[in-house]
């Protein structure tokens, strides 16, 4: 795909194994598409406030959105408030929703109708994507932070899967436009993230199959997460272990043996995200974006914004331009 | 304080809970092995649907079945593991109660069944329980190591055995025993007409028949689910019996520790008992004499080795980042400490960057976990 144009979609969904750092690359595209005068809503499924809580802003309640500036609000999304909310909309009298919800047969129903509340999760993404108030479009762009991988395959399957059940029905209809939104290529794109190390490019590799043949959803970009460069060689620290008995203070000896430890760690972690970034390479056809593992006492709102810089300089130069100086 | 050594040898069950993502898997494999070196009769039992557990201890095809393992030191017999098929256990239920093979089959194509086996919430950490239970009772392992399966918040395991009981409260069973089309039903005695017509209308705006499928798997399935309290009861004696520990596996990142605190409260006040934490891929600052050496001191003794200045400023940096990490490690993992009673057993686990294959890379973690080891 064309790296400009992936802000000019309607709908970035951001998949991936859970601990990977979805979320946090999800807020850096927010910041970016707002810093691009995008009015953008990233939506985060079953995320307890994460992406909340890496913006800086405090969670608001499910299915509301927190403006954290005028073009970027955040959204917890929750299966069961979104079915709530789907119920209002086709059971028109207020009362009458109440005495279902509160019903104890209610959470029965909700069990026994197979991935309803996915449905509705998904169902709620696609009406925010194609929300207009007065005529205008409410957001130029979504993100749907996806929960982890098996998970998110299960959410994004649900509309073809309700289409095919519930085909007559009112939500066998409206699951028909949600899949021809996910798989409109100039209105959606699903992003991939994952880290260059063993679990989670095998389930990254997996999801693309799965994407790509079961789901055809058009590609977006491939993030690798937290990628180690180290900048020397092991000849450079087999040099220095041959020299180390030329240190007679034992206090410069002991710094030189944890330098020594720390660099072998760093070039440790460079080998493997090496041996897995040609694995992706190879194996995924989607335009890779590296980003690099950050050495921070504690990961917050700065964190993500630098994340964000260092996105925007590989993805979009004309944005990288238009942000300035102030992502640095 | 005692060891994680003597958490293996007094305890009969041992389980491991944490976030996803946290290495526990890994941490219950490596526990299991030292039971096993420590001369006791062990199972390791994981839920884990990755199967990283098989992968760790280098078999590709583990079943549910226990398989015994060897080498590496560990004497044979002496090492089990088991993966749990949860679907399979919830098949295996249905097929002890099911009065005939018709009903066995309607219940096993049932939506709600399949919702109830496969996704509802606490339905895969109930099954482990069980199993937990049934292998507790045959008495053939000293110590069973339990890998909790892989759910966003480890609180999730302590609280699906009730929540699976409310779940199949008898009150609201028995209402839907009766066949959908019965007189019941239809004039609907048992419940508010409101609340059945609503769902009347649900269903019809929907085109999902939900309450025929539920109402078809209770009447199938009555009997069994009378039995339901007392099996709970069971799990939950297990739980909090004297010779159950749990170890706490956690990384040492903000979000990590902030459920792993709330864990700990909980397990407290459900009259449990956490027996260890072990931190894991964890950063240390240099400490004792070491601690607060200078980038310029470090440059010039890099520089004595290497020679260039260039890659001495480059090691003295890399060198400069991960303390930078070290530092947030070690304020998070002593703040974490601080709230932990004294008889609680701290284990810390450096960041290893390879990974685990075998049951000697397991052992790799031991000096790290046993400190006599």
């Amino acid at each position: 795909m064309d790296h400009e144009s992936l802000f000019d979609r309607r709908l970035l969904v951001i998949a991936g194994k859970g601990g990977v750092g979805k979320t946090t690359i999800a807020c850096a595209l927010g910041l970016l598409a707002a810093q691009l005068g995008k009015r953008t809503l990233l939506a985060e499924v079953d995320g307890a406030g994460r992406a909340a809580y890496l913006l800086g802003i405090p969670p608001a309640p499910a299915g509301e959105a927190r403006a954290l500036g005028p073009s970027l609000s955040v959204m917890s999304v929750d299966g069961s408030a979104s079915l709530a909310e789907y119920l209002e909309i086709i059971l028109p009298v207020k009362r009458v929703v109440q005495a279902v919800l509160s019903s104890r047969i209610y959470q029965y129903f909700v069990a026994a109708a197979p991935g309803l509340k996915e449905l509705m999760t998904v169902g709620k993404i696609w009406y925010e994507a194609e929300r207009t108030d007065e005529g205008r479009v409410r957001w130029d762009l979504v993100i749907f932070d996806a929960p982890a991988t098996g998970h998110s395959l299960q959410y994004l399957r649900m509309p073809r899967a309700a289409h095919a059940a519930f085909g007559s029905g009112l939500v066998g209809r409206e699951s028909k436009r949600i899949v021809d939104l996910l798989t409109d290529p100039r209105r959606t794109a699903i992003n991939l993230v994952t880290t260059a190390e063993e679990m989670p490019v095998n389930e990254t590799v997996e999801m693309y199959q799965q994407v790509r043949s079961d789901l055809r959803m058009p590609p977006g970009l491939l993030f690798v997460n937290r990628t180690h460069h180290a900048q020397f060689h092991a000849e450079d620290l087999a040099h220095a272990e041959a020299r180390r008995g030329t240190l007679h203070d034992p206090r410069e000896r002991a710094i030189a043996d944890e330098v020594l430890n720390r660099a072998r760690e760093e070039l440790g972690w460079t080998a493997i995200n090496g041996t897995f970034l040609r694995r992706l390479e190879s194996e995924i056809d989607m335009p890779l974006v590296q980003v690099p593992f950050m050495f921070t006492e504690e990961f917050g709102v700065n964190e993500v914004r630098a994340i964000a810089a260092r996105i925007a300089a590989e993805i979009t130069p004309a944005a990288r331009h238009r942000l300035g100086d102030g992502w640095a | 304080m005692a060891g994680l050594d003597d958490v293996l040898r007094r305890h009969r069950v041992v389980i491991c809970a944490g976030s996803g993502g946290v290495g526990k898997t890994t941490t219950a494999a490596s526990l299991a092995v030292r039971g096993a070196l420590l001369g006791r009769r062990t199972m390791v039992l994981t839920i884990d649907p990755a199967k990283r557990l098989a992968n760790a201890l280098g078999m590709h095809a583990l079943g549910s079945v226990s398989t015994s393992i060897g080498g590496d030191g560990v004497p044979e017999g002496m090492l089990s593991a088991m993966v749990l098929d949860q679907k399979g256990a919830w098949d295996e239920l249905v097929e002890r109660h099911a009065p005939s093979p018709e009903i066995r089959d309607r219940i096993l194509a049932n939506h709600f069944y399949q919702h109830l086996s496969q996704n509802f919430a606490g339905s895969q950490e109930y099954m482990a329980i069980e199993q937990l239970c049934e292998l507790h009772a045959s008495g053939a392992y000293d110590l069973i190591v339990v890998d909790t399966p892989p759910t966003r918040h480890a609180l999730d395991f302590l609280e699906a055995p009730q929540r699976i009981a409310d779940f199949l409260d008898r009150s609201v069973v028995k209402w839907f025993v009766r066949p959908y089309f019965s007189a019941g039903w239809a004039t609907l005695r048992f419940v508010n007409r409101t609340v059945g017509f609503l769902f009347r209308r649900l269903e019809d705006a929907t085109g999902i028949s939900a309450l025929v499928e539920v109402s078809d798997f209770f009447t199938s399935m009555s009997g069994l689910f009378e039995e339901f309290e007392p099996r709970v009861r069971r799990v939950y004696q297990l739980l909090r019996s004297p010779d159950t520990a749990f170890v706490l596996v956690a990384t040492p990142e903000e979000q990590v520790l902030s459920e792993a605190e709330y864990f700990c409260r909980k397990v407290h006040d459900l009259d449990m008992s956490l027996r260890a934490v072990v931190f894991n891929r964890t950063h240390r600052e240099l400490s004792g004499a070491r601690r607060g050496v200078k980038p310029d001191e470090v440059k010039r003794v890099m520089q004595h080795l290497v020679g260039s200045a260039a890659v001495a400023e480059r090691l003295a940096d890399n060198f400069s980042r991960y303390e930078t990490l070290g530092r947030g490690d070690g304020l998070r993992m002593e703040a974490f400490r601080r709230l932990l009673q004294k008889r609680v057993a701290v284990a810390e686990v450096p960041n290893f960057n390879a990974d685990v294959h075998s049951v000697a890379d397991l052992q790799a973690m031991h000096p790290f976990l046993f400190s006599a080891a």
